[in-house]
Formats: C-alpha cells, structure tokens, sequence
C-alpha cells in the first residue's frame, strides 16, 4: 500500500515536471519553414538561430534565395496553394501592395497588439505605415535605408571642392572632377532599366515631383518637376558618367568606385559596407558620406522600409512562425543585429541606444541621422511595380542615351496611366 | 632547303593559329581560376598583380560556409537521375524509332526539345505539388528528363540505323526475342553512343537552370542555382562567385577529358548519318 | 509468351515509355498554357480572371512594339550566332584535322569545355571580364591599340556581344561535329582531286565543304533550336538591357510571367514562340528534304 502511494506521488511528480517543462517549451516539437532572401541581416540571424530553437523547441527550416529569385519562388508556391511556407521576407514596397492584394500575407495586428512586451509602437511610424495595406499590418519592418551622397573625400580635397548639397553643386562638381582621358569620372550611379527608379526618385522628389497623384490617381512622368529630375540624373550619367552606364546596377557602380574611377555616388544608404569597409574597399579610407543634395524643394530623399517578415496566410503553425517573427524582431535581437552586425532597423530604441549604433561610421551616421523630410516610398505604390518600373526606367534610359526622352515621357506616362486605371 | 624552311614556317604559322584559338577557348576558364583565389580588392585591379592579393579565402567560403558539397551532392543525384532514367525510356525508343524508321513518334518527341522551358515551369509545379513530390529530388529528375530523354532519342537514332540489320535479324532467327536482341546484340555494339549520350544529357542536367530554379527546394538546390547564394541583397562576392564557378565546372571538365574518346566517336556515328 | 507478344508489337512496346512520359509531361503544361493564354490571368489586377479569347494574340501583334521588337532581336542573334559560330566551328574544324601531330586530344578536350561549361557560371565569367570600366577585356584592348568597346552595356553593341559569347560556347560543337564528318569522309575526292593538281583551298571549297554539309546541317539545326531559346546567359547578364536592347522573346516573356505576372499574356506569347520554332524547324526539315531528293 505504503509502496503504491509513493508510486503514484512519484508518477504525479514526473508528470508536473514533464507539464512545467512542456509549459517552458510549448512549441516543442514543431517544425517551420523559414524563407529568407540573400541579405546581410539573414547572415546576421542564421548564427544566433539556434538560440531561438533551444529556447522555444521549433525547429527552423531555413531556406534564402536572390532577391529577385525568392519572390518567384513565393509566388510559384503561392499561387499553387497550401505552400507550407510559415514564414518569409518580403519587400513592402514591391510585392506588398500586390501579396496583400492575393491574400497571401497573415495580417499579424492581432499578433502585434496583444503582445505588450513586444512593444511594435517601437517602430518608426514611417516603417510601420510602409508595412500596412489597407489597414492590415502585412510584416514587421526589418532593415530600412535611405538615398545618400557617397563621394571621395580625398579628390574632392584635391580640387578644393567642397561637398555639394545642391543639385547645382553636384553637377558643378562632377563637372570639374570628370576626367574621362585620364579614365576618370564625375558621377556614377544605376543606369540599369527597372533597378535605376528607386535611386532616381529622389531626384525627382527634390525637384518637386512625383510618380503619381496619389488622391486622383493622376500619372505624373511627364510634369515639369518629374521631367527636371529625371533630366539632371540623366544629365549627370550621360556627361561625367563612365562608359557602359545603362547596364549598371548597384554591384557595378560600387566596382568603379572601388577602383578610384569615379568621384560621386547616390545611391542607398544600404550599400555603405560594400564602399567603407577595408577588406572590401580600397577606398573605405578616404570614402565620406553626405546627405542627399537639395534641388528646389529641399532635399527630399527616401526613407524606406527595404525589407519585412511576414507570416504567410494559409501557414499551419502561426502559433510558432509568430514566436519567431517575435524573436527576431524582438529589442533585444534587435540591438544585437543593428549593434554587432551593423544593420539598419526600424526600431526606435535601437537607433536611441549607443550600443545599438556602435558600429557605424559617423558621418554615415550623420548623413542617415540628416535624412529628414524624406518620403516613404522609392517606386510607385501600386500592384503592377515592375511593370511601372519599366516604363518609368525606359524613358531614362532615353535620356541617358541623349534620345528626346520629353516624348518618350508622354508615352510613358499614358502607359502608366493605364496601369493607375486598373488600380482605382 | 628552301622547301624545309617553308615547311617549317607553314608549321609555326599553323601551330600559332591553332594556339591562338585555343587560348580564346580556353582564357575565360584560366581567368576564372586565376581570380577564385585572389582578395576582392585585389581581384579587379587592372593591371593585374599577379602574384598580389592571392587567398584560398573563396574555397573556404564555398565549402566550409555555403556547403556546396551538399548542392554538389544534389546535381549529382539529379543529372545521375535523369541521365539513368533517359537511357532506360529512350534507348528502346530510339531503337524502334530507327528500325521502323517511325518519324512520327521521333517528331513527336523532337518537339518537346522545341517547347519553350518557361512554358513548363508553372504548370509542373503545379503537377508536382498535386502528387506531392515537390520537395523531392524526383520532381528535377522528372523535369530534366525532358531536355535529356529527347537528346538521347535524337543522338542514339541514326546510331542504331548504323547497326547493320543483319546482326539483329540474325539474333531474331536464332531464336531470340527483340528484347534480347536488343539488349545482348544491339546495346553492347552501342556502349560508344550510349556513353556520349550519357555525358551529354548528364551535363544539361548538371548545368539546367531554369527548371531549377522553380523546381528546387532547400533541400533539393542544384549547383546553377547555388551560385546565386554569392548575390545578395547589398553585396556581390566576386571571388566566392568565381570559386564557386570553378567548383561547378570541375566535375565537367575532369568529364570531358577522361570520356573524350567517347564523346568524339559517338558523335561521328550521331552526325554523319543525320 | 510475354516474349512473343513483345516481338508483335515491338514497335509500341519500346516506344511507349518514352511517348508516355513525353506526352504527360507535356500535355498539362501545353493544355495549361493554351488555355490561360486566352484568359486575362494577371496577378496584379483587381479584375478577376476571365475568358477573353484571342484577344490576347491581338493585343500582342497590333499594340505591343515590345514584343515585336523581341522578334526581330531574337532573330538576329539566333541568325548571327549561327552563321558566325558556322564559320569559325567548319573552319576550326578543317584547320585541326589538316595536320596529323600528338596533342591533338587534348585539343579536343579543350574545345570541350565551353559548351560543357555551366552556362550561368560562364555568365558571369564574362560578365566579370566585359565590364567596359573594369573588365580585363577592354584593358587588353587598350594595351594593343585597339578601340574599347561597351559590349554588354551598349545599346548597339549588347546583341553582337552575346553572338560573340554564344560563338565561343557553341563554335567548339560545330568543330567537334566537322571533325567526325571529316574522319568518316571517303579518301577516293580527295585522291582524284589531288592528282588533278587542285590547290588545298580549292579542295576545301569544292570537295570537303558540300560533302560535309549533310553533317553538319544536324547540328546548324540543334543550334537553331537552341539559341532561339538562349535564356541563362542573358538572364544572368543583363536581364533584357540595356534598355531593352537585348530582350528576347524568351526574356520579355519571363518578364511578363515572372515578374510583371501577366501569366495570360504571357502563355499567349509561349505559344506564339512556340510556333515560331516549330514552323522554322518542320519548314528547314521540309526543304532539306526537297533538296536531298
């Protein structure tokens, strides 16, 4: 009798033990899949990743691909239904208008708001606005940038040029610095067809332009203030650009700079580390960062979110992809990604913290910290991007070319036009 | 004399054009290699310092933090897959198809090879998730056999037209069935063919990238597609990119040189007769 | 038993693997293609998906220059890679076999390799050297006083660019097929030409080049096939640009699919590319046939 009461006092104790630790790791056991593009802040997470599954017991199935590969790959697996994705990154402001539009993004307000600790109202209000469709919180912010002036500090010195913040003193600089004899050249940045529209849109911003009306819908490629932006970006590339700019994205405009062949450089803020960091750059040392010059309406660059995490609509285990959603968005991992491995957050607390911006060079800091007044889109908000991004980037590329880009801009923008028709 | 001398001169004139156009063939490789071992600072600085700069960094990247050993592991389940499987449907195919001269079915299958490959990526994700083999190396098998199986059925036809008729009517009045014809008269006869047939549809499969592309998982990724992992968002790793370059076309090249023989003599047979 | 029936139907029992495979595999894709190329399914637009017709097929030849353009383009590097890739493969070819000597497998090997290659990683290979500021390509031009060129970043200078790739790919095929035709090539033309006094050109002219030509005509058609469906190296080099200076009816048509998701318009442009094809290819096997008779 004595011996079958300790038994069963036993059994009851192993089993409140086995309760407490199931209380401590309710997801044990759950698997979920994590799709991921290339990008230096899925670098920064992988390592620490096996912290989140010894504390929660999910397992991660973690996959990335090139940035435009993965939403490819996504919308295959979407469109063909029960994708078995629970997780993924996503770019707001190029797939976001057109996912949320085919129901594929859980909407995580429920998520967000019941969860105090989490504190989402620590995201910029930009951020939290740039992830929100039609009211339904799509994804929770990740990295944010900006457009910036990268220039050579040391050439300009030589010249005795100062930084220029005007779109006057840009062109005059570039102007004095192009030395296409001696390879050398002014300016440089995207001349790529669909990648050039997000850095010309500052352009065309700062001169007081837009890509649409955003109340009536109104296509506005070929206004004065658009034209004139596009016109000094392509002026700028035609004239002190370097040969073979139409086929330059990003990777080649940072190659011609590293090779001390260029002076000046607009382009995302993202891009620092490829151009000031020394085992990258040979250059890092004397390559200094400015706020984006001003035209006639002041500088007004963007301010973007450039990526979010999103839950996927149909996942079956949302309890789990939330736990990690959390986590990786979470303060702490926050400071940890933006303070060790130097990423660009959204959350204020972060960017308040000096841990969380040990990393970053100052006057990088400083060209970020400068970026205000900034809008909160680099491309037309609509669903049919790409498609935009083509017309606009052809009438570009016109321009850089030397062609009569003032017509083709009428075209384009009643091509456009009839894309902004399809969206009202 | 004179005669030496100008033989002689014909000769270095001729070998300098033949080095000449091998070298064309040949530098992109050597260029590759060459900046697969060099820092990406150094690995764009013109003039080239030779000897400057020089790292087994991108090897440790491709191997130790990519893994590529796994996506090597994949292609070759994938083109092995393929390969076998196209050889057991288009061998016997091709055989009927040039004893009966069926040019028909022959068409019928030379026009799979004319179909645009986007045409198939939607629609065979979707096939392949109804029968759930989506995250399986059989979906790439399935999907590569379709520039494989038809390669193999163009290239071993006029092969099997070249056999004479005799041996196999022979084989047949001795008694044995088609079937054994085949496999103990006409397939031993055909190893050359069978052989370049096999490297060829092995290689498309090796290097196939859009199907890829859709088609892989995590899991299942090939080496084309495992390249990209050297892109991302705000970085471009040339040096990881041209070692992983080189990794990929190794397996080929040591393919090519040590099947040559092969290669060059089933050609003969798959071209000539046309 | 199994055996006899077998040998009866030999003809469909060893095809019919392979026709079944074939079929199913492309009987889905080609009936999905089909029928969505005549629906308005675009993932981006609010309306919802519906039948419209050939209207499609007419949006694509009256209103969009794009995708007439991409035919011509497409045409042009299919016809200039051909010839070209004609030209230096037959002339490689009977160059490497004028001369017996030791070294010539390893010859072979080497010209192997090209077309053995990965295409994305020989992609960016190229990508790497033809950079016009910072490539290797234009620095060596430089340094033996030849102009610079924009290659893959010029507008007029993208397509001969890609033929010049394409060349250097596919040419050693072309020489490896010319060597086998040559190798099988009866002795007698040679013998009686020789004795007539002809020149090695003239012989290369009147005797080796129209015996060869069966030969050869087999792979000038599988390269056809192919380079009018080039997709990896210009997807990985420059995606259509610059511009859309080199845009395919391949590429505008992954761009429709995969990146502007028009998947209607898209599967209306598959089938039109695929008639393209297949019409070139029954009319070139039409007319080879005409002339061998």
């Amino acid at each position: 009798m004595k011996k079958l009461c300790l038994l069963i006092v036993l059994v009851l104790l192993l089993a409140s033990m086995t309760a407490a630790i199931a209380q401590d790791k309710p997801f044990a056991g759950q698997t979920i899949r994590v799709v991921l593009a290339n990008h230096a802040w899925t670098d920064a997470v992988a390592p620490i990743l096996s912290r989140f599954e010894e504390e929660t017991g999910i397992k991660v199935e973690w996959e990335s691909y090139g940035e435009e590969q993965l939403n490819q790959k996504l919308t295959t697996e979407f469109i063909a239904g029960k994708a078995g994705i629970d997780v993924f990154m996503t770019r707001p402001l190029q797939e976001g208008a057109n996912m949320e539009m085919n129901g594929w993004y859980q909407d995580l307000k429920d998520y967000v708001s019941k969860d105090a600790e989490y504190d989402f109202e620590d995201f910029t209000e930009a951020s939290r606005s740039a992830v929100t469709f039609n009211g339904t919180i799509t994804a929770i912010p990740l990295v944010t940038e900006q457009e910036i002036l990268y220039y050579r500090k040391d050439i300009l010195e030589e010249k005795g040029i100062a930084v220029p913040t005007t779109m006057e003193e840009l062109y005059a600089a570039a102007e004095a610095l192009n030395d296409p004899d001696n390879d050398f050249y002014g300016f440089v940045a995207r001349g790529q067809r669909s990648p050039l529209v997000t850095q010309l849109s500052a352009y065309i911003y700062s001169y007081g332009g837009d890509w649409f009306d955003r109340d009536t819908y109104t296509a506005t490629l070929n206004t004065p203030e658009t034209l004139a932006g596009i016109e000094m970006y392509s002026n700028l590339l035609r004239n002190f650009g370097p040969p073979g700019v139409l086929n330059m994205h990003w990777a080649q405009c940072i190659g011609i700079f590293n090779e001390k062949k260029v002076a000046l450089y607009t382009d995302a803020s993202s891009l620092y580390p490829n151009l000031l960091d020394p085992t990258k750059s040979d250059v890092a040392d004397v390559t200094g960062c400015a706020v984006f010059p001003a035209g006639p309406e002041g500088s007004v660059s963007y301010d973007i979110t450039a990526w979010g995490l999103a839950m996927y609509g149909e996942s079956e285990n949302k309890d789990a992809a939330w736990e990690f959603i959390r986590w990786a968005t979470s303060r702490e991992n926050s400071l940890y990604i933006q303070g060790e491995k130097a990423q660009q957050l959204a959350r204020t607390s972060v960017w308040a913290d000096p841990e969380g911006i040990k990393s970053f060079p100052a006057d990088w800091a400083a060209a970020v910290a400068g970026t205000i007044n900034a809008k909160s889109y680099d491309r037309p908000l609509i669903t049919a991007v790409t498609e935009a991004r083509d017309i606009i980037g052809g009438v570009v590329v016109t321009a850089i070319e030397g062609g009569d880009f003032e017509a083709v801009a009428d075209e384009a923008n009643a091509q456009f036009q009839s894309l902004l028709d399809l969206e009202k | 004399m004179t005669q030496k001398i100008r033989k002689w001169v014909g000769n270095a004139v001729y070998f300098a054009i033949v080095f000449l156009l091998l070298m064309l063939f040949l530098s992109p490789f050597l260029w590759m290699v060459y900046c697969s071992f060099k820092t990406p600072i150094e690995l764009s600085k013109l003039p080239v310092n030779w000897l400057k700069g020089l790292t087994l960094d991108n090897y440790n990247k491709v191997f130790v933090q990519q893994n590529f050993f796994k996506f090597i592991k994949n292609s070759l389940i994938v083109a092995g897959g393929s390969t076998i499987f196209g050889l057991i449907l288009g061998l016997p195919a091709a055989f009927a198809i040039a004893r009966h001269s069926m040019k028909k079915a022959s068409m019928l299958i030379l026009v799979s090879r004319m179909m645009p490959g986007i045409t198939f990526l939607l629609p065979l994700y979707i096939m392949f998730r109804q029968i759930g083999i989506v995250d399986t190396y059989l979906s790439l098998i399935l999907s590569h056999m379709l520039t494989g199986l038809p390669f193999i059925i163009w290239l071993m036809t006029p092969f099997f037209e070249s056999i004479p008729k005799d041996l196999v009517e022979a084989a047949i009045v001795d008694g044995a069935g088609s079937m054994t014809a085949f496999l103990r008269v006409v397939l031993p006869l055909s190893v050359p063919g069978i052989v370049t047939a096999s490297i060829l549809s092995f290689t498309f499969s090796w290097n196939n990238f859009m199907f890829s592309i859709v088609l892989a998982t995590n899991k299942t990724r090939t080496v084309p597609v495992a390249i990209y992992n050297f892109i991302s968002y705000a970085s471009i790793d040339w040096g990881g990119l041209m070692a992983a370059a080189t990794v990929i076309t190794i397996p080929i090249l040591i393919l090519a040189i040590t099947t040559q023989r092969y290669v060059i003599r089933g050609m003969t047979a798959g071209a000539v007769k046309g | 038993m199994l055996s006899r029936w077998i040998d009866r139907h030999e003809k469909w029992v060893f095809t019919f693997p392979s026709l079944f495979f074939v079929v199913i595999m492309m009987v889905f894709p080609l009936g999905y293609t089909i029928w969505n190329s005549m629906t308005n399914w675009t993932l981006t637009a609010k309306t919802p998906t519906a039948f419209i017709g050939f209207r499609n097929y007419v949006q694509m030849f009256a209103e969009d220059p794009r995708f007439l353009q991409s035919i011509v383009r497409t045409f042009a590097f299919t016809i200039g890679s051909l010839i070209f890739q004609m030209i230096v493969g037959v002339g490689a070819g009977i160059l490497i076999d004028s001369k017996e000597y030791r070294g010539r497998k390893i010859l072979n090997s080497i010209l192997l390799l090209p077309m053995m290659a990965t295409p994305v990683a020989v992609a960016m290979v190229w990508l790497l050297i033809l950079e016009p500021t910072t490539g290797v390509a234009n620095y060596l031009l430089k340094q033996i006083g030849l102009p610079v060129s924009k290659f893959l970043s010029g507008t007029n200078t993208v397509i001969p660019t890609f033929i010049l790739i394409d060349t250097w790919e596919w040419a050693p095929l072309i020489t490896l097929i010319t060597l086998a035709g040559l190798a099988s090539l009866p002795h007698d033309p040679f013998e009686s030409a020789k004795v007539d006094g002809a020149g090695p050109l003239q012989v290369v002219w009147h005797i080796t080049l129209p015996m060869l030509v069966p030969t050869i005509s087999v792979g000038a058609l599988l390269r056809f096939i192919d380079c009018f469906k080039t997709f990896d190296i210009i997807y990985t080099m420059t995606t259509g640009g610059p511009g859309y200076a080199s845009e395919t009816i391949n590429i505008y048509t992954y761009q429709n699919a995969f990146y502007y998701f028009k998947f209607g318009y898209a599967s209306s442009m598959l089938v039109i590319f695929f008639a393209i094809v297949l019409g070139t290819v029954l009319f070139v096997t039409y007319t080879r046939k005409k002339l061998e008779v």
